[in-house]
C-alpha cells in the first residue's frame, strides 16, 4: 500500500544500514507519477514537520519544475516551510550554466533582470548550474542537509525531482554511484525519486531498481487493446481513464530477503491522489520460480476422454446396456450377441465349436480350455502356490 | 559462480559462509565488494558451530565423580579432554555455522585477510595483478597441496563501480581469473547480478565461465498461493537453483536429485538447504501428500 510506503520513508534507516530509497517510475501511457511523487512529498514533509519521521529536514532536488512550485505545494498543505531555508536545490532553472556563461558574455541586458529576480528568491532555493557533475551536485545536497539538521547524529531525507533529467546530463554509472553514496551517508534517512521507465535503455532501469528498496510501478488499469478495429474507441477511452486513473504495483524488498508485493488503484483528483488497495487474485504468476511438480492430479479433457473409452473388466459397463462377461477374447463392438459362450458345466469341451462370425478373413480363434474344465471342490487353485 | 536476485541479499549469506570456513581452516583470503568499507563486513562472517563430540566432555566430568571403582577411567577421561583441548584451535573440516555468533576476533586478526574496494578500481587490469600477486603463493608444484588460496568478490558487477560499462573487460577479467585458478591451489566465488549486465549475449558468456553456477531467487512475502504449494513456506525465504556443478578432471558428470532448494535459517542460527517439498498441483485435496521429492530433512551439499 502506498502507507507502507510512507511508513517506511518516514521510519527511515537503522543503524549500519543502507537508506530505504523509493523509485517512482511511470511511463508515456500513464504518466502521473509527478502526482505520485508529490503525494510522496508531502506525506514525507508534513511527519518530518510533526516530529514523527527520523529525518528531521528534506532537501530536494529539483529538475523538472521550479521551485516555487514546491514552496507553494507545501503552503497549501500548510505545512510550515518559513522556518526552513535553503532546502531546495534549483537544477531547473539554469542546469547547464548557460544564462551564467550568456551574462558573463555580455549579451543579455535583458536576461539580467531575470536572474535577479532569481536571487531573491534564494533563500530556500540553491541555484546548482553543473548538472553534469554529480559528485559536485552530491557534495550539495550533503552541505545543504547538514545546515538543515545541524551538525551531530541529525538525518534528512532526500528527494530527487527526476532522475530522468539527471540520466540525460550525467551517464548512469555517475547517477548510480550518486544515489549509492545518499544511501550510505550516515546523515541520510531515506530518499526517493521519480523516473520516466520509457526514456531509458533496460539496463539502466533495472540497475537503479537493484539499487532502490522499494519500487512504485504506475500501470493503466486496462491493457492496450491489440484489436485495429476496436481500436480507435477504445483508445481514447483509455486515454481518458488514464488520465486519471492508474494501477501502482509496488514491489518493498523487506528485511528477511523476501519481496513484498502490493498492487493498488488511485485515482487523481483536484484535492490530491486516493489509492484503493485492490485484491491480487492470480496477477503473480510463481510458476516460473518453483520447479514443475512431477505429477498432476488433475485430469486433461482428453485423458478423460480416454478414460471414458476404457473397457471395465466387470459385469456392468455402468451404462445400462445388457450384461456382457468380457473375458478377454475379442473386441466387444465387433461381435454378435451370441460369439461368447457362457461358461456351462455341461457344455462338451469341444473346442471346434467356432461360431465366428466374421467369414472370409484370416484369423486366430483362441479357445481358453481352462474355462470347460471343471472345478474340483476339494482342490484349491492357490495349491501350487510355494509360500 | 553465483547469480544473485536484485531484491534480496541471500548471497551475502553463501558468502559469509565461504569466507568464514576458509578463516577457520587458515586459507588465506582475497575479499573484494563494492562497498564503502569491506572491512566492515569481515565483522559478519558467522561463528562455527562445534561438532557434537565437543559436547561430551562436561558430562564425562559429571560421570567421573560417580564412577569411584573404575578408576582406570578417570585418566583415560583425562586424556581424552586434554586431547580435545588441544584440537580447540585447530578446527577439522567444519561446514555449519552459526549466524547468531561472530566470527572470533582473534581469529580474523591472525587470517590473512586482503580488501579490495571495489569502486576504487580504476580498471580491471589492476585488480588482475592484484590477484596475481595473491594467488602466486599458491602456484601448483611436485610437492603437493600445502596451502589452499580463497577468493571471493562479491557484486562484480554493481552500477556504481567503474568498470561496469566495459563488459568485454570484465569477461576477459574473470577468464583470466579462471586461468590463473586452474594453474594454482586456490578456489574463487563471484557473484553478480544477471539483471545488471548489459546483453544476454554477456550474461550467457558470463554463466559458461563458471565452473559451478548457482542462480538464488527471491519469494515474494505473505503470498498465499505459494503457502498453498510449498509446505515449509513460512520458514523460507529464498530458493537456490544449481545449474551447473563442475566436474574438472572427470567426464562423469553430476546428477543431482533435486536442482531447487529452498533456503532456510532454522532457530536464526544455521543457515541450511533443504529440498523443496511441494504440494500437488490439486491443492484443494488438503495439503502436501510428502511431494514429489521424498525426504524433507536437512542435507549438506556435497560438491
Amino acid at each position: 500500500m502506498a502507507d507502507l510506503v510512507c511508513r517506511g520513508l518516514r521510519d527511515g534507516v537503522l543503524e549500519g544500514e543502507y537508506a530505504p530509497a523509493l523509485l517512482i517510475k511511470d511511463t508515456l501511457q500513464i504518466s502521473l507519477g509527478v502526482h505520485v511523487f508529490n503525494h510522496f512529498l508531502l506525506s514525507l514533509s508534513s511527519n518530518i514537520s510533526s516530529g514523527k519521521a527520523q529525518s528531521r529536514g528534506l532537501v530536494v532536488v529539483a529538475f523538472a519544475c521550479p521551485p516555487c512550485f514546491y514552496v507553494d505545494l507545501l503552503r497549501s498543505r500548510g505545512i510550515g516551510v518559513a522556518s526552513l531555508s535553503n532546502w531546495i536545490v534549483d537544477c531547473y532553472s539554469d542546469p547547464l550554466g548557460w544564462k551564467d556563461k550568456l551574462l558573463n558574455s555580455g549579451f543579455s541586458a535583458q536576461l539580467s533582470s531575470k536572474s535577479h529576480d532569481k536571487s531573491s528568491v534564494g533563500d530556500v532555493e540553491c541555484l546548482f548550474r553543473d548538472v553534469g557533475d554529480a559528485e559536485k551536485l552530491s557534495s550539495l545536497v550533503f552541505d545543504l542537509g547538514r545546515g538543515l539538521v545541524g551538525p551531530g547524529k541529525g538525518r534528512f531525507s532526500v528527494a530527487i525531482d527526476s532522475a530522468s533529467e539527471l540520466l540525460r546530463h550525467t551517464s548512469l554509472l555517475s547517477v548510480s554511484s550518486l544515489i549509492n553514496n545518499l544511501r550510505s551517508h550516515d546523515q541520510v534517512a531515506s530518499l526517493f525519486w521519480l523516473l520516466h521507465s520509457d526514456l531509458h535503455e533496460p539496463r539502466a532501469i533495472l540497475s537503479l531498481e537493484y539499487l532502490s528498496s522499494m519500487v512504485a510501478g504506475l500501470e493503466p488499469i486496462a491493457s492496450p487493446s491489440t484489436d485495429a478495429q476496436r481500436n480507435h474507441h477504445n483508445h481514447l477511452f483509455q486515454l481518458e481513464q488514464n488520465s486519471r486513473r492508474g494501477k501502482l504495483h509496488m514491489r518493498l524488498k523487506r528485511r528477511n530477503g523476501r519481496v513484498k508485493i502490493l498492487f493498488e488503484e488511485f485515482d487523481v483528483e483536484q484535492g490530491g491522489i486516493k489509492f484503493v488497495p485492490v485484491s491480487l487474485g492470480n496477477a503473480i504468476r510463481n510458476d516460473a520460480i518453483l520447479p514443475k511438480v512431477q505429477f498432476n492430479l488433475q485430469l486433461t479433457d482428453k485423458e478423460r476422454g480416454d478414460r471414458a473409452k476404457v473397457i471395465l473388466p466387470f459385469e456392468h459397463q455402468g451404462n445400462g446396456e445388457d450384461i456382457k462377461i468380457y473375458d478377454g477374447r475379442g473386441p466387444i463392438a465387433d461381435a454378435p450377441k451370441n460369439i461368447f459362450p457362457t461358461p456351462r458345466l455341461d457344455e462338451s469341451a469341444s473346442a471346434t465349436i467356432t461360431t465366428s462370425s466374421n467369414g472370409g478373413k484370416g484369423e486366430i480363434h483362441y479357445f481358453r480350455d481352462s474355462d470347460e474344465e471343471a472345478l474340483d471342490t476339494d482342490e484349491d487353485p492357490d495349491d501350487d502356490l510355494d509360500i | 559462480m553465483v547469480m544473485e536476485d536484485s531484491e534480496a541479499p541471500h548471497h551475502l549469506l553463501l558468502l559469509r559462509n565461504f569466507m568464514s570456513q576458509g578463516v577457520l581452516h587458515r586459507q588465506p583470503l582475497l575479499y573484494a565488494s563494492p562497498a564503502h568499507s569491506p572491512r566492515a563486513f569481515l565483522g559478519t562472517l558467522p561463528a562455527p558451530i562445534p561438532p557434537r563430540t565437543h559436547l561430551h566432555t562436561p558430562s564425562q566430568q559429571q560421570e567421573e565423580d560417580l564412577r569411584i571403582a573404575w578408576q582406570y577411567k578417570k585418566y583415560f577421561g583425562n586424556e581424552q579432554m586434554f586431547v580435545e583441548s588441544h584440537r580447540g584451535n585447530h578446527w577439522d573440516f567444519c561446514n555449519e555455522f552459526d549466524l547468531r555468533k561472530s566470527l572470533d576476533r582473534q581469529l580474523l586478526g591472525a587470517a590473512h585477510i586482503d580488501c579490495v574496494n571495489l569502486q576504487d578500481v580504476e580498471d580491471l587490469a589492476s585488480l588482475r595483478d592484484r590477484c596475481s600477486a595473491f594467488l602466486a603463493p599458491f602456484a601448483r608444484t611436485e610437492e603437493g597441496i600445502t596451502c589452499v588460496g580463497r577468493v571471493a568478490i562479491q557484486s562484480f558487477c554493481s552500477p556504481q563501480c567503474r568498470y561496469s560499462n566495459s563488459d568485454w573487460d570484465m569477461l576477459f577479467f574473470i577468464k583470466s581469473l579462471r586461468s590463473m585458478l586452474r594453474s594454482s591451489n586456490a578456489v574463487a566465488m563471484i557473484t553478480f547480478t544477471p539483471s545488471v549486465v548489459s546483453s544476454s549475449s554477456v550474461c550467457m558468456r558470463w554463466q559458461h565461465l563458471a565452473d559451478t553456477l548457482l542462480s538464488l531467487r527471491t519469494i515474494p512475502d505473505d503470498d498465499k498461493e505459494m503457502a498453498k504449494l510449498l509446505t515449509d513456506y513460512q520458514d523460507m525465504f529464498g530458493l537456490l537453483h544449481i545449474h551447473k556443478v563442475g566436474r574438472l578432471n572427470s567426464q562423469v558428470p553430476v546428477i543431482l536429485e533435486a536442482t531447487t532448494y529452498s533456503l532456510k535459517v532454522i532457530r536464526r542460527k544455521t543457515l541450511v538447504l533443504e529440498r523443496l517439498n511441494q504440494a500437488p498441483v490439486d491443492a484443494s485435496g488438503g495439503g502436501s501428500l510428502g511431494g514429489c521429492s521424498g525426504s524433507s530433512s536437512a542435507r549438506l551439499l556435497d560438491f
